[in-house]
């Protein structure tokens, strides 16, 4: 164990900080920021497990992540249960919705799957905006805050552990994807699909399980989100431009590797609350403002520095070993 | 009626992924931005779209040329997610950039002509989507002669069927991927001026027809002009048979769904060589 | 299973591709523990084989038998399984991982655990000579390296039949004779491989039995000797100054 601790210092020290900071700090606009940044580096995670890990690069993850939104939200404004059976059902569906991903995986390579998601991220887009009898159309549905653990009503520092709880498993889902068996066949399905099934490795089957595993952590996410934030939107939770965030955290951070979601999450979700804050009192437009930022750090990353920060990371490390 | 348009818009990608073998994931923000262009001429000098549409076909043909310069040529050989995250990064940049500029307001661009009624049987067009898809259909066959008989439309079409082969003969194959993109966005930038007055204009405009114009151009084969043509026809036709039976509320569910279902079905379009996407282009 | 009992066995196998056919009612057996040569001009339908037999392909007819039992049409993963590992005429190797990974994953296939995979890996790349490279990318290696590490990784996956495709090709002669080397220390070890080449020197010293094909038929199967006798096979491959060369 100690180990393994030693050997994700970088992990342990983020971690670490991030459970300790709510003793020192009250701030609830920092602990705010705080909890944002582990919802998002869990979201970019989860996303890591099929793009990252798997190879099955997705741009349609806001559909699990809305599935998830609104599962929880309508369990408690329309069947009037706790937002964890909520997530439960959520997961359910997303699973299934999974499955469907999966199969397209198997069925297309690259873009072309990466086509597939967008349309079925934006099928659900208008599905759900146009159900107004269930879903309450495109006025989203607001979520009603009740104080305790059952409804999800924590306190900002009680979201705080939430979402670092949240944080630690797709951390550990990664991790475990490092060191295990399926990790190692995973990886060479990533490499080399068809190498892989020469070797014995079942392909299809692993693909669809990492999507579908990594639906279900978005969907819990989504869930955990929608009661954070008090509002499920439509057309924001099954945006493109949400699917795209998750991945873009990724990739700064480092693609295909445990920490990258969260260093990404970090630099990008700072940025943000700076923008935003900065730029509050100017009109609306400027919301556009970190959007083209990020898809122009998405454009230049992807390019000049494909490992991303963990990548640059570990090339200093090992610059300063061969020193 | 549509079809004409829709395949002025399919054309210019088919041609992009064809010969460049890069799936272009912004080619819809070049629609919107052409519908912005159209707007504001409208707006601030009273230009007709169907003039503005001169202009906008040489004034995209430079932007496509800087925008590969800047962008896409770095990426020509690189992986499949390079390419991936590229194109869906400068997507998210010329939407933002948009939404910054003119803000997310839904702007209309009405000339006289969108309100004179023409009727053919018992179906009514307006004037504007007759004339539009006139013009976005002389532009496409325009296109396709341009390929099959001009010297440059040949070099285009070598370097789509064997990249290496292509370089081997001479072919510099750096100035036909910056010409083919160059036209393609031409395309589909003149696309969105024809477009602007039949649809409200916004950043995120280009969406619904970037995922529409990949169904027309998986349909009829990646690559495959003919193919975008035909499947141009078919999509409208099947779009407004879908409006008829499901309401015009549910008609994008449709054509997405179609997507996903040409996908999975039929991938390589109904005139592809079957298992094209899975040899890995 | 007696030493010459059939271990594959091909029944009338044929493969179309639209108007082509790939391979046109092939028939064969190969005996456990002998070396089949498969040779034939390019495009006869060799690679094309390999993909069906290995799962890749479904043929239009016809059956492939593994130790007696129907594989046709099953997927690759399971015939690998069952103890037929393949290897890629254009070398795939996980080029982002390490060599000793490489290997690892291929033993992972038998083994349950990834330290017990990692020592087999260890052994395996100790037997193809890799060692010294075990720790590098697969992507740096050389052409010669790399079809070692084709050959290693497939290993692993302790097959019963190893089907190798075009092995020796682009190979130095250094390198073309260490592997094989490689091959007689398998072969002589128990394992049964059946060998696509066109190095015909290199065949004629390994191949007990070899299999000709030519528009994607076979029209000849035998003995070295007498196939490099048999006129058709001369006209549709070897060419005259081979069999005076032998002479």
């Amino acid at each position: 164990m100690t180990g393994l601790l030693r050997a994700r210092r970088g992990a342990v020290v983020l971690f670490g900080l991030a459970a300790l900071v709510p003793i020192v700090v009250r701030d609830a606009y920092f602990l705010d920021s705080l909890v944002l940044i582990l919802l998002w580096g869990a979201l970019s995670a989860a996303w890591n497990v099929a793009g990252g890990y798997a190879g099955q690069v997705s741009i349609g993850h806001a559909s699990f992540f809305g599935i998830g939104a609104y599962s929880a939200a309508l369990m408690v404004t329309r069947f009037g249960r706790g937002p964890w059976l909520g997530m439960l059902v959520g997961v359910v569906i997303s699973i299934g919705a999974g499955f469907v991903i999966g199969f397209l995986s198997n069925r297309l390579k690259g873009p072309y799957f990466a086509l597939s998601t967008i349309a079925f991220s934006q099928v659900l887009l208008i599905g759900v905006s146009r159900w107004r009898g269930f879903t309450a159309g495109a006025e989203g549905i607001p979520v009603p805050f009740r104080p305790g653990f059952a409804t999800l009503g924590l306190s900002h520092v009680g979201w705080v552990y939430m979402a670092l709880a949240a944080a630690l498993v797709c951390y550990a889902v990664e991790v475990y994807l490092e060191r295990s068996r399926v990790g190692y066949q995973l990886a060479g399905v990533r490499e080399d699909e068809d190498a892989a099934e020469a070797l014995g490795i079942p392909t299809r089957r692993l693909k669809v399980g990492a999507v579908t595993f990594s639906a279900a952590l978005t969907s819990v996410c989504g869930s955990l989100w929608a009661q954070y934030i008090g509002f499920v939107d439509p057309t924001y939770v099954f945006s493109v431009d949400l699917s795209v965030r998750f991945a873009l955290n990724t990739i700064i951070g480092g693609m295909g590797t445990a920490l990258g979601p969260f260093l990404g999450s970090i630099l990008i979700t700072s940025l943000e609350t700076y923008l935003r804050a900065t730029f509050a009192g100017v009109k609306a437009g400027f919301t556009g403002i970190y959007l083209i930022v990020y898809g122009t750090a998405l454009i230049l990353v992807v390019r000049f520095v494909p490992e991303g920060l963990a990548g640059i990371a570990t090339r200093l490390r090992m610059k300063r070993a061969h020193a | 009626m549509l079809g004409g348009i829709y395949a002025l818009i399919s054309i210019g990608l088919t041609l992009i992924f064809g010969i460049m073998r890069v799936v272009n994931f912004a080619h819809g923000e070049f629609l919107m931005l052409g519908m912005y262009l159209a707007f504001w001429a409208f707006f601030l000098f009273t230009a007709d779209p169907y003039f503005v549409v001169l202009v906008a076909m040489p004034l995209f043909f430079v932007v496509g040329l800087v925008v590969y310069g800047l962008v896409m040529r770095g990426v020509i050989h690189a992986s499949h997610n390079v390419q991936i995250f590229t194109t869906v990064g400068l997507s998210t940049v010329l939407q933002n950039i948009a939404l910054v500029a003119w803000s997310g307001d839904f702007r209309y661009v009405r000339p006289w002509h969108l309100s004179t009624v023409l009727r053919a049987g018992s179906t009514i067009f307006n004037l504007t989507q007759v004339v539009a898809s006139l013009i976005a259909i002389t532009l496409t066959l325009a296109l396709v002669a341009f390929m099959k008989w001009t010297h440059a439309g040949r070099v285009m079409r070598a370097t789509a069927q064997d990249r290496d082969a292509a370089t081997l003969m001479g072919i510099d194959t750096d100035r036909v991927y910056r010409l083919t993109f160059a036209i393609g966005i031409a395309a589909v930038g003149a696309a969105g001026v024809l477009v602007a007055p039949l649809y409200s204009v916004y950043p995120t405009a280009g969406l619904q027809f970037v995922l529409l114009s990949y169904v027309v151009v998986v349909l009829g084969g990646l690559g495959d002009m003919l193919g975008a043509m035909i499947g141009s026809l078919i999509v409208a036709a099947v779009e407004v048979a879908g409006s008829y039976v499901f309401g015009v509320a549910w008609k994008e569910i449709f054509y997405f769904l179609l997507f996903i279902l040409v996908l999975v079905f039929r991938p390589a379009g109904l005139f592809g060589q079957r298992g094209a996407e899975t040899l890995g282009v | 299973m007696s030493a010459r009992a059939p271990i594959l066995e091909l029944d009338r196998v044929t493969k179309r591709f639209g108007g082509l056919t790939a391979v046109s009612s092939a028939s064969f057996t190969v005996r456990a523990g002998e070396i089949l040569g498969i040779i034939g001009p390019n495009g006869a339908g060799k690679t094309t084989l390999f993909n069906v037999i290995s799962g890749y392909y479904r043929p239009e007819s016809g059956r492939v038998l593994f130790a007696g039992q129907d594989v046709t049409g099953q997927p690759p993963h399971s015939i690998c399984r069952l103890g037929l590992t393949r290897t890629f005429q254009l070398v795939k190797p996980f080029g982002n991982l390490s060599v000793i990974d490489n290997v690892m994953i291929g033993a992972l296939t038998r083994l349950p655990t990834v330290s017990s995979a990692r020592m087999e890996a260890e052994r395996v790349v100790e037997m193809c000579g890799l060692a010294a490279h075990a720790g590098g990318h697969a992507r740096t290696l050389p052409i010669g390296l790399r079809k070692r590490l084709e050959v290693a990784r497939a290993l692993a996956t302790r097959p019963r039949l190893l089907l190798l495709d075009e092995v020796m090709a682009g190979l130095n002669p250094t390198e073309l004779a260490g592997i094989i080397e490689l091959i007689r220390r398998l072969h002589a070890d128990g394992l049964t491989l059946i060998v696509i080449e066109h190095i015909m020197a290199a065949m004629m010293r390994l191949a007990q039995r070899i299999v000709v094909l030519h528009h994607g038929e076979v029209i000849a199967e035998g003995a070295p000797a007498a196939i490099t006798q048999d006129r058709r096979v001369v006209d549709a491959y070897l060419g005259e100054e081979f069999v005076l060369a032998q002479a």
